[in-house]
């Protein structure tokens, strides 16, 4: 990183789509020339969105790095994200990263690949699946995936699915199974009504031969990966995304901390044979 | 390493060696306590003065002591020094369209510090700071630039307070490493041990002659009775599993209902480092047409047992009080093993002293490691 990570750099929005009634997606360019050379990610890091005056927010990155633009999908939840989405293209927003660890793409290899996502969960997935497709367009067989591959996706309601026009394109790759918490009444929701558990008996895969992305609200990853591990899928194959506090980013503030590990540092994607002994442990 | 002996109406040549390379922080008697701040001269030592400590009990008394250095540690530590408890990373100056970010250059220090009179237990706690802003793949750059050049005169303790259990953590009475120079005081002088190049350095021109064998045996026999004054112990060996086998130990709860919650213990603690940020927007620049906001970005000393310490939009992941106690307790003593290497605790006993209600960490310790029953 050419650039102090405490500092923040200019950013500018240039696009930003409204994907549900909370949620929208910001499409982000580095001002400086010279730090948007430099910047690298890898799916699953985060950054940290600025709004000088109101405050910083950790952020996962929803685009694939070979994208020209980074892509931020962010609910409206507090003061920052709140601010974020009175914005309009051509603001400008102050950015820090990319920070935290990655999807592990490289250890898929042939393994049947399960990306399971709750709510906003599937944004740093998105980065994730969308690298996978550029790999099998490209046809890179050194470093795509060739097992299995599945997409898990819970949602609240239908009117709270993510990126639902992109679905048909994901399933070009990937085996794709919706359900919804609860059915809109109005609206003509065919699918599966339930958590996102109840997906599993639509799945074959070998739990011994796969590995699973997780990312959601933290008692469904706890209730997934109980199902995992009955099933048989090693905690060192199953990976979950985790939520703290974020502050600093760097391990420096402490916020973040998760048992002894720094969930902005070491995280926040872990291999959960690395937190098991904290995984479930009430207000640890 | 050799040793040699500085006569005590010496110790003022070798101040002054200080004083004209570095800006000297050492010990200095404000408000009742023995507190850090830059040295003018010797005689502002509080020399003769001891600290009587205990668990939520401190106070300065003047004994006329002969001894130069029977205190031993107050609330201060260099903490302060090197990781300021209020920072500002930078300036921002912000319109619809443009964002512009000043970090300030930091500017250049006239003289770099010496710290004067560390106890072994503050410098093994600069070791730690070490660990935790350095040998981080993101250092901080703002800590690195305070900490390069700094010099340590270490000071061995002879005289601990009640509260002191740095010989049960193994960063003291005598310190071992870390330091440029180290004094230990015996009845006529001060034994001396060169640490560094940098320490050898500073004795240039300063009177010392070689120490005896009997000097050594003196020194030997001072640091054996500072040793067996420590009563608290701690067993360093189960840690950090014997913590992970009782997280839901009754005895967190019964700790919690006496915990005010209040966070001294991390304020005073030698290497606590939490912080936050926020941003402080100043009224002035709203006059300024083109300018939507301008402010600073403050980083400040934090404590995990703040409420908000843990929030996320939508939840708190440690509301309770049992929780941020074990928290902070699991964190000196265990999770520090597993992210450093060493434990986060030096013994100082400062947390001890400094609860307002007397908690002492060795007691709630040993505690819950007696039961190695309870589940």
């Amino acid at each position: 990183m050419i650039h102090d990570p405490m500092i923040p750099f200019e950013a500018t929005i240039r696009w930003i789509k409204k994907e549900t009634r909370d949620t929208a997606t910001y499409a982000m360019k580095i001002a400086d020339r010279r730090i948007a050379r430099a910047y690298r990610f890898q799916p699953g890091q985060f950054n940290m969105l600025s709004i000088p005056g109101i405050g910083e927010a950790p952020i996962s990155i929803s685009s694939a790095p070979e994208e020209e633009e980074i892509l931020h999908t962010v609910r409206v939840a507090g003061d920052v994200t709140t601010q974020l989405s009175r914005l309009r293209p051509g603001d400008a927003v102050g950015m820090r990263g990319p920070f935290g660890t990655s999807w592990p793409l490289d250890e898929v290899e042939d393994r049947d690949l399960l990306i399971v996502a709750g709510g906003l969960g599937i944004a740093p997935l998105r980065s994730a699946i969308r690298r996978i497709l550029h790999l099998a367009r490209r046809r890179k067989t050194a470093s795509c995936p060739t097992g299995k591959k599945f997409i898990l996706y819970g949602a609240k309601t239908p009117k709270d699915i993510l990126f639902r026009d992109e679905f048909p394109r994901y399933r070009s790759a990937f085996q794709v199974h919706l359900t919804v918490d609860k059915a809109d009444p109005e609206e003509s929701w065919k699918g599966e009504v339930g958590l996102i558990p109840t997906l599993m008996r639509h799945v074959s895969f070998n739990p011994l031969k796969s590995i699973v992305f997780l990312c959601g609200p933290e008692v469904m990853m706890q209730v997934f990966t109980k199902e995992l591990t009955a099933r048989g899928v090693p905690p060192e194959k199953i990976f979950v995304a985790m939520e703290r506090n974020m502050n600093c980013g760097v391990g420096l503030c402490g916020h973040c901390l998760f048992g002894p590990v720094f969930v902005c540092k070491d995280g926040p994607i872990f291999r959960l044979s690395r937190i098991v002994d904290f995984w479930g442990v009430r207000e640890i | 390493m050799s040793q040699l002996i500085l006569w005590k109406e010496d110790l003022q040549q070798l101040f002054h060696r200080l004083q004209a390379a570095y800006r000297v922080i050492g010990p200095l008697a404000a408000d009742g306590v023995v507190g850090l701040a830059e040295l003018e001269n010797l005689s502002s030592l509080p020399i003769g003065h001891r600290d009587r400590q205990g668990p939520g009990v401190y106070r300065l008394e003047n004994v006329g002591d002969a001894d130069i250095f029977s205190f031993v540690v107050g609330p201060d530590s260099v903490k302060r020094f090197l990781h300021p408890p209020v920072q500002h990373p930078y300036t921002f100056r912000k319109s619809r369209k443009r964002l512009h970010i000043a970090s300030p250059r930091a500017a250049p220090q006239e003289k770099p510090l010496a710290f004067f009179a560390l106890r072994p237990c503050d410098v093994a706690a600069l070791k730690l700071l070490d660990k935790v802003f350095l040998e981080s793949p993101l250092k901080d750059r703002r800590y690195q630039a305070v900490r390069d050049g700094v010099f340590l005169l270490a000071v061995n303790c002879l005289h601990p307070a009640e509260t002191c259990f740095c010989h049960a953590m193994q960063t003291g009475p005598e310190v071992r490493d870390g330091f440029d120079l180290s004094l230990t005081e015996l009845d006529a002088g001060f034994l001396v041990e060169i640490g560094s190049e940098k320490g050898k350095e500073i004795l240039n021109g300063v009177p010392t002659a070689e120490a005896t064998a009997r000097d050594a045996a003196e020194k030997a026999a001072k640091l054996e009775a500072s040793r067996s004054r420590m009563k608290r112990s701690v067993p360093l060996r189960a840690l950090p599993q014997v913590l992970y086998n009782h997280l839901e130990h009754p005895r967190w709860a019964e700790t919690a209902a006496r915990c005010l919650g209040c966070g001294n213990c991390t304020q005073v603690c030698p290497t606590c480092f939490c912080t936050t940020a926020h941003d402080h927007v100043s009224l002035a620049c709203l006059a300024q047409k083109e300018a939507q906001w301008c402010g600073s970005r403050v980083r400040l000393w934090d404590s995990c047992f703040s409420l908000n310490f843990a929030r996320v939009h939508g939840g708190n992941f440690r509301t309770s009080r049992k929780a941020r106690y074990r928290h902070w307790m699991l964190h000196k003593l265990a999770y520090w093993i597993d992210q450093f290497g060493t434990p986060g605790c030096v013994g100082c006993g400062r947390c001890i002293t400094w609860c307002p209600v007397g908690i002492d960490v060795t007691e709630e310790l040993e505690a819950i490691a007696a039961s190695r029953n309870v589940p």
